[in-house]
């Protein structure tokens, strides 16, 4: 009952200053709101950048010849790549697996020369590995039809002046370490969002890749794409068990994507926390001025006996309700905001260059799992409360008889 | 009976500065129903001495207790609930929640109390009634006059059935119209149900009507003068 009118109490008293309480819940909504949303966008845009690095480039599993990764060369090839491919396949987590031969070589037009990496695919394997053949902005996809076809990027296209049919010539080591060398056509030009791959990475079709290496089946890397590339870290290890093989996952292939992916939570967690802090100095403002406005009355509260512990908990109280009222709507904005934007996107093409450079893509289509909604929802509200507490003590350690008084 | 004892109150302010001597020693009992004013000029005590017997004020030297308790033994905690238990307070400004009803002002007390919600409604609206606001029930501050204001409060004081009701001023803010009616109704309540007020005021219309005046001059008490009977100059005015 004594706690019961408390509450009743602080519930009223929110509603004593409408106009001020009503922009403290504004501000609470908005604070929620852009905490969430832009939190959405962030793991939105962190998401699509490690999808578009796994499906594009990385995969979810690569396994090379023990030394391949040491020291790049053509001889480290896989030994019985076919059986070695049929093993993987037979794993219920491997949704589909490429076998892949590459080399490090000097890619040389009429006008200049870059360094590349050329991948001989299988076009019926590696479509189901990578994305990269939708991005092909013109010409078309490897044919064994033509004669050495070659797709390269929109970047490596600008940088050697090549456009579609244009003859370029790679050369390299073969298996052997002989010097070797082929002349390729454009068939097709990709634009992936990332412009660093663009413009070093080229594939052809693995026999044509293969017969100037001197070696029919010759397999460096096998791309792996698992159902749950979360999981990745345990597939490879389930699947090196038997192998002698370097089996690696996406994070060991790639660091840094790694680290992007498990320092995102972090990453957004700091974020909203910042959020947080400017929101609470804006309520410790708000419930000060209360606490202010309020002397007379609370000091009459303490002389007739309301004590400490309940003179406090009123002013934590009302923090709270404002916080109440404002956190569920701007969740509910957040969600309604995050479901539309996911839906058309945020368009960034007038910074393309700058995002294609780290290898994000120039839509945004913000995603923030539930979890998160709550988690932010609580944060909020445990950084309300804790910017109550100096106004509640400034309360606590008023003097009645000087309280009463004051005009 | 005695059931207020002040016992050689000392209060000084500023100690360790320029020590203002608010109270020089005043002893003083209150008896159970007495109607007594403290009156004196400007900078006497009066408001420091009902600070003190209302335990909202700590001396810096002498004893008060109320039914033989020393208030100022009791721990900080003991000491509000002893206020909420033992004293009703009427303030110079009314001091009511503005956000509360007339009734809910005064069921607030009995709520603080842990009372039940059932006896703490029906107290309220006796005591609405005891002071003439039963149409005023639902009225928030805003909406009653400074004489109905204060009435409230008053209603709020008596709430928990106290001891005694202390008023500071009670009747400072009012015009001499509901002056008179507060009066009227705090005279009938010591004599009805022999509440024991004590008040302090520089009304002499206040004065005039006190059963007992108690004067301080210069933290002192100067007079202490017993009337034997006002009941009738209070109802002629």
């Amino acid at each position: 009952m004594k706690f019961w009118s408390i509450i009743k109490l602080s519930w009223k008293n929110v509603w004593r200053n409408k106009h001020r309480s009503g922009v403290v819940i504004i501000a609470v909504v908005l604070g929620t709101w852009a905490g969430i949303f832009s939190t959405g966008l962030m793991n939105g845009l962190s998401s699509q950048y490690i999808t578009n690095q796994l499906n594009i480039s990385v995969s979810h599993l690569q396994v090379h010849h023990p030394k391949y990764n040491e020291e790049n060369l053509p001889r480290y090839f896989i030994p019985n790549a076919d059986s070695v491919l049929n093993e993987i396949q037979r794993y219920d987590f491997v949704s589909s697996a490429s076998a892949r031969s590459v080399v490090q070589g000097l890619a040389a037009s009429a006008t200049n020369t870059y360094g590349v990496t050329a991948k001989g695919v299988v076009l019926e394997q590696d479509t189901l590995v990578s994305e990269l053949y939708s991005y092909i902005q013109e010409g078309e996809n490897l044919s064994l039809d033509a004669r050495n076809p070659i797709l390269i990027g929109d970047d490596l296209a600008k940088r050697l002046k090549l456009e579609l049919r244009s003859r370029l010539v790679v050369n390299f080591q073969d298996v052997e370490g002989n010097l070797t060398g082929g002349a390729f056509r454009v068939a097709g030009i990709f634009d992936t969002p990332n412009s660093s791959f663009d413009e070093t990475q080229v594939f052809v079709n693995r026999e044509d890749l293969n017969r100037l290496l001197g070696r029919d089946q010759t397999v460096h890397e096998i791309a792996i794409m698992v159902d749950n590339f979360k999981n990745a870290d345990i597939y490879r290890d389930s699947l090196a068990q038997t192998s002698t093989l370097q089996f690696q996952s996406w994070g060991d292939v790639s660091p840094s994507l790694r680290y992007t992916d498990s320092s995102l939570d972090l990453a957004l967690y700091i974020f909203m926390v910042i959020i947080a802090i400017a929101l609470s100095f804006g309520i410790v403002n708000t419930m000060l001025m209360a606490v202010l406005e309020r002397t007379q009355e609370l000091g009459m509260l303490m002389a007739i006996g309301v004590n400490r512990l309940r003179t406090f908990s009123m002013i934590m109280l009302e923090t709270l309700f404002l916080t109440m009222v404002g956190v569920p709507f701007g969740m509910l904005l957040s969600w309604i905001t995050i479901e539309w934007v996911s839906e058309v996107g945020i368009d960034l093409s007038a910074f393309a260059e700058g995002l294609e450079d780290y290898g994000m893509s120039t839509m945004i289509y913000p995603e923030l799992p539930e979890g998160y909604f709550v988690n932010i929802g609580l944060l909020m509200l445990v950084a309300t409360l804790f910017a109550a507490i100096y106004p509640s003590i400034k309360a606590l350690r008023l003097n009645p008889v000087q309280a009463i008084r004051k005009v | 009976m005695s059931i207020i004892q002040v016992r050689d109150i000392k209060k000084v302010y500023n100690k360790d500065q320029v020590p203002v001597h608010a109270l020089n020693g005043v002893d003083l009992d209150i008896n159970e129903g007495e109607f007594t004013a403290i009156v004196g000029p400007s900078g006497s005590g009066k408001t420091t001495l009902l600070n003190i017997i209302g335990g909202l004020d700590e001396p810096t030297e002498g004893k008060v207790k109320i039914h033989g308790t020393d208030m100022f033994s009791l721990k900080e905690r003991e000491l509000i609930d002893f206020r909420l238990h033992h004293i009703g307070f009427v303030f110079q400004a009314y001091n009511l929640i503005p956000v509360l009803t007339a009734k809910e002002n005064i069921a607030f007390i009995l709520q603080m109390q842990g009372r039940p919600q059932k006896e703490c409604n029906q107290r309220s609206m006796e005591l609405l009634k005891m002071v003439g606001l039963e149409d005023k029930v639902d009225k928030r501050p805003a909406e009653l006059s400074g004489g109905q204001q204060q009435r409230v409060a008053v209603a709020r004081a008596l709430a928990s059935k106290p001891d005694f009701v202390l008023a500071d001023e009670p009747t400072a803010n009012l015009d001499s119209a509901s002056t008179a009616n507060l009066l009227d109704m705090m005279l009938r309540l010591n004599e009805e149900e022999s509440i024991t007020f004590i008040f302090s005021t520089h009304d002499q219309r206040v004065v005039e009507r006190a059963r007992r005046v108690v004067t301080l001059v210069d933290g002192k008490v100067d007079s202490d003068e017993q009337r034997t009977s006002n009941i009738e100059q209070g109802t002629s005015n």
